[in-house]
């Protein structure tokens, strides 16, 4: 066996520790901007990138209060400042970083960037202050899983359903690295995939042509799933699993996009599921395109008017699968159906509303009626 | 009710806006007992607390202006407030307050003489009484008496639905009787619709509008007031539109929900088939739907409902007890204004938009400037403006007080709403009419206007405000939301790019405008300069949660209001302006004129 791609990454073998200098810092106002408390001077400000991404335009004071606390650091050590342009870590794998590159940032879903053959990692904010303070990532080489993905999805599945098959059996990878392999899948499906597998607690995920896995993943036994509520944040690696078909409430609201499912490709799927159909009577969906040149595709190929017309409400480009007080809020004891990855208490507005993770496709199954 | 009564004083100055009796961001708490507890909240906070029933109000002129919120009233009158001494009231504060049971009195100099906490006794009718002063008051109709005396419409409803509705005739004047000349056009078309050969300032006539509106912050409390007046049905449901907008997409978590829901119960209830969730801005809706015509009137559960007498409809915001009565008897009373007569001559320069007009002239004549007037927009320039930029000038006719702005129906008109000019080319200003008084302008020389922080009359040129710091600028509303307003937006950032620094915000009055812009490549062209896009909705404009500042932040926006922290903190600075001044300053971060672009 030669060496793992952590490894090589790395330069070192599992166990080992090293010191690496990380080619891009991310910093945003989702869960990193508190690192900037932390940080005295930054050491390489032309290897920090700020980005203003999360619940826009701004759904409180408060939120504009942080883009004011970001921008002043950015504008204060010289740092390149970047908003309107969409979710920092899809912009990010669409028109910044290269295969062989490290990231960090404050979230594990930094591990989308494995897709591209980049390292992300997701730092707790003392740690990324560290990080812009001294240049500089200390980390003990992680171990490695490799899964061979085989198969192909049944109809009506989608890979967020193949994900959360994975994450339901996978629950506790914390401190690895996962390394897909397999042939045939597209690189909007391996994204999910990486996407995703942070939520496992893995130290990070990618694709690689690995040849020895250690298990194999058969998307041919891939069904509907949902992602359960739970009570915090810190519970979300833990939120339960529950099979699609067996959801019989009725569902007040959902939610395409948010840090996952609001690529030009989900867009795409998504309006041709819609094809024909009519929007469920007093259903409420929103749509929102990942990033800014997500969003000009979909202009480009008619997409946007056509959800316009299904009577679907479009965010703006970003990250909406936060928000306490803003577009797509719910009510109380409201549910919503969300490709976004998060489901604690209060993530999508009241504490009592239920937010659910499912794929696209069953999203647009309750959407979506016939004329 | 009681002839004479004393209670202890709350003094107030100038121009109290709703927002400031109970802010716009507690517009959507679900209830009154809740939302009580908000009022006065930035102004006075020990308000709610500290106010007991019996308290009188004392306050300078214009209170009440602003939102046609009927909450600033109930709020109050939940609170126990039973009476407001005034030098003057705006006018849908005014009939709110009586259907919340307040008992209005107007009265110029008893301000100079009391102090807050002073005790001050009423003489219904006759005079008020407050340290040894006595000041004469005037006769209170006997039907708002009626209403007080009921404990506000909500109860003297019942009782008319107990004693049995019964539909009046209505019978509205043909073409040769409408066209009579030497009537202003409000006259015209208040009596036209209510069959009434002559009519003149200061006459009650009762109409049957051609259109109801609610839009969503209302529908959780009409719901709750037609329940309450015991109403099983409504007039006519075909004449009743509702629009989700304020709430939709729902944002604000506790609330939304909840207004969504009730638009919903009440369609499903009353029958009421013109729906629109989630399609765009209310006032944009009704002209683009065609449901507000030239020559008829509509009415709705909101201030800017003036917007269509751009297209010479006699159009105006009411409360929510009222649109319920309204709903039920198909019927609304009017007082007949006073008309000012506005004339534009000349032609607007390049960049100098409908906004600056309607600016410029608010400056002039300030907030309270043409309080239950009609204001009646004529001449050259009024002639050359588009349709849209008409609907412009008559939303914001309303922040100088007006009940109505009016614009003469003309080809641009009946082309818009496709219908022959001779149906409705009576709607003008006859010469030989009676205005209160008449302004001039001369639009050629006009340049862009700002109203700055923290009022709509506040106006300045942008040679005066030029080169201050902006935060964020938001593009879209009622009043500036429309495929002109983008255009112009558009054509100024084509190509360029805003600052990193620079929050823009596009947001498109409607779905068809949203769709026509894209199809125009407008949308592109946003995000392409570094704007972010929000679904067609009221957003910021409104206080919702669509770019929300913090204190001593700078916003400009193309909306219609700045009232203290109605787009953020209460140490948010608010300004207004065309979307040509708002594009250039989107790419400079600072007001910039778009006339050196």
């Amino acid at each position: 066996m030669g060496n793992r791609w952590i490894e090589t990454i790395l330069g070192g073998k599992a166990g080992d520790a090293v010191t690496v200098e990380p080619d891009l810092t991310l910093v945003t106002n989702g869960f990193s901007h508190g690192a900037i408390d932390y940080t005295e001077g930054v050491a390489d400000p032309d290897k920090v990138l700020v980005m203003y991404d999360h619940n826009i335009p701004s759904g409180s004071p408060e939120d504009a209060k942080v883009y004011g606390e970001i921008l002043r650091f950015a504008q204060k050590n010289r740092i390149s400042f970047k908003q309107a342009k969409g979710y920092s870590l899809q912009y990010l794998a669409d028109e910044i970083v290269k295969g062989g590159q490290i990231v960090v940032t404050g979230t594990r879903h930094a591990a989308v960037l494995g897709a591209k053959g980049v390292l992300g990692i997701g730092l707790c904010n003392t740690e990324l202050g560290r990080v812009l303070t001294t240049g500089k990532y200390s980390v003990v080489i992680p171990e490695t899983l490799v899964v061979k993905v085989i198969g192909t999805l049944p109809k009506g599945t989608g890979m967020t359903d193949a994900a959360l098959c994975f994450l339901e059996k996978h629950q506790e990878l914390r401190g690895k690295v996962i390394e897909f392999t397999g042939s045939g899948i597209c690189d909007h499906d391996k994204a999910v995939m990486c996407y995703m597998a942070g939520e496992t607690g893995a130290y990070a995920a990618v694709w690689t042509e690995a040849e020895d896995p250690d298990e194999v993943f058969n998307l041919g036994n891939v069904c509907a799933m949902l992602r359960m509520p739970c009570e915090t944040v810190q519970d979300q690696t833990r939120a339960a699993f529950a099979k699609a078909a067996t959801l019989e409430d009725t569902i007040q609201a959902g939610q395409i996009g948010g840090c996952n499912g609001g690529t030009i490709e989900d867009l795409r799927r998504a309006v041709a599921l819609i094809e024909g159909k009519k929007l469920r009577y007093s259903f409420r969906l929103t749509v929102c395109p990942a990033t800014s040149s997500a969003y000009l595709k979909a202009l480009e190929e008619g997409l946007i008017t056509k959800f316009i017309d299904f009577g679907a409400q479009i965010s703006a480009a970003g990250d909406h699968s936060i928000v306490p007080q803003g577009a797509g809020a719910m009510g109380p004891e409201e549910k919503l159906l969300t490709t976004g990855l998060y489901t604690f208490s209060g993530s999508m507005g009241c504490e009592d509303a239920r937010i659910m993770t499912a794929s696209l496709e069953t999203i647009m199954a309750y959407a979506a009626v016939e004329n | 009710m009681e002839k004479e009564f004393k209670g202890k004083i709350w003094k107030f100055g100038n121009d109290i806006d709703t927002d400031t009796i109970i802010p716009g961001k507690r517009g959507t708490i679900p209830t009154i007992e809740e939302m009580k507890k908000y009022a006065f909240e930035l102004l006075k906070p020990e308000f709610a607390s500290a106010v007991q029933p019996g308290d009188i109000l004392v306050a300078g002129s214009n209170f009440g202006c602003g939102s046609s919120r009927e909450q600033a009233a109930t709020v109050l009158s939940a609170n126990g407030v039973r009476c407001i001494i005034a030098k003057s009231f705006a006018r849908i504060f005014f009939r709110n307050a009586f259907n919340s049971g307040i008992l209005l009195i107007q009265c110029d100099g008893v301000q100079d003489a009391c102090e807050g906490g002073d005790i001050i006794t009423v003489e219904v009718g006759k005079c008020v009484r407050v340290n040894g002063k006595e000041f004469p008051i005037g006769n209170i109709p006997e039907n708002l008496l009626a209403i007080v005396e009921h404990g506000g419409l909500i109860e003297d409803t019942r009782m008319r639905i107990a004693q049995g509705v019964k539909p009046s005739a209505h019978i509205e004047l043909d073409q040769m009787q409408r066209r009579k000349s030497g009537y202003t056009m409000v006259e015209k078309l208040l009596k036209k619709n209510a069959g009434v050969e002559h009519v003149a300032p200061g006459d009650i006539v009762v109409t049957h509008p051609d259109m109801f509106m609610i839009h969503d912050i209302y529908t959780p409390y009409l719901y709750d007031t037609l329940e309450k007046m015991g109403a099983e049905k409504i007039d006519n449901p075909d004449k009743v539109t509702i629009v989700f907008d304020h709430c939709m997409p729902t944002a604000v978590a506790k609330n939304d929900y909840y207004h969504y829901n009730a638009g919903i119960a009440l369609s499903e209830k009353y029958g009421i088939r013109k729906l629109h969730i989630g399609e765009g801005i209310c006032h944009s809706i009704m002209h683009e739907e065609r449901y507000a015509k030239p020559g008829e009137i509509a009415t709705a559960t909101d201030s800017h409902t003036t917007t269509y007498g751009g297209a010479g409809n006699f159009c105006t915001g009411i409360g929510t007890a009222e649109m319920a009565a309204a709903l039920i008897t198909g019927e609304l009373w009017f007082k007949v204004p006073e008309a000012i007569k506005i004339v534009l001559n000349g032609h607007l320069p390049d960049k100098v938009l409908s906004k600056d007009v309607i600016l410029k002239i608010l400056g002039d004549i300030t907030a309270a400037g043409g309080q239950y007037k009609s204001l009646e927009f004529t001449g050259p320039a009024a002639k050359e403006m588009s349709i849209t930029a008409r609907f412009t000038v008559a939303n914001m006719a309303l922040e100088a007080g007006a009940k109505c702005g009016l614009f003469e129906a003309d080809e641009k008109t009946a082309e818009y709403y496709g219908m022959p000019l001779e149906e409705i080319d009576w709607v003008k200003a006859d010469e030989d009419a009676h205005y209160e008084k008449v302004l001039v302008y001369d639009v050629s020389r006009l340049e862009p206007q700002l109203s700055c922080p923290q009022g709509v009359d506040n106006v300045h040129t942008v040679s005066e405000v030029k080169g201050t710091k902006i935060d964020e600028v938001y593009i879209g509303s009622c009043t500036n939301g429309n495929l002109e307003d983008l255009a112009i937006a558009a054509e100024i950032m084509k190509g360029k790019h805003v600052p990193d620094d620079m929050r823009a915000i596009v947001v498109p009055a409607t779905n068809k405008v949203f769709k026509d812009a894209i199809e125009a490549g407008y949308i592109r062209i946003f995000i392409e300069a570094g704007c972010v896009i929000s679904h067609p909705c009221c957003g910021l404009c409104c206080g919702m949660p669509y770019g929300l500042m913090y204190d001593d932040e700078r916003i400009l926006s193309t909306a219609n209001r700045n009232f203290i922290g109605r787009q953020g903190t209460k140490k948010t600075l608010s300004y207004l302006s065309s979307p040509a001044v708002a594009a250039a300053t989107a790419l400079t971060g600072y007001v910039t004129d778009p006339r050196e672009m």
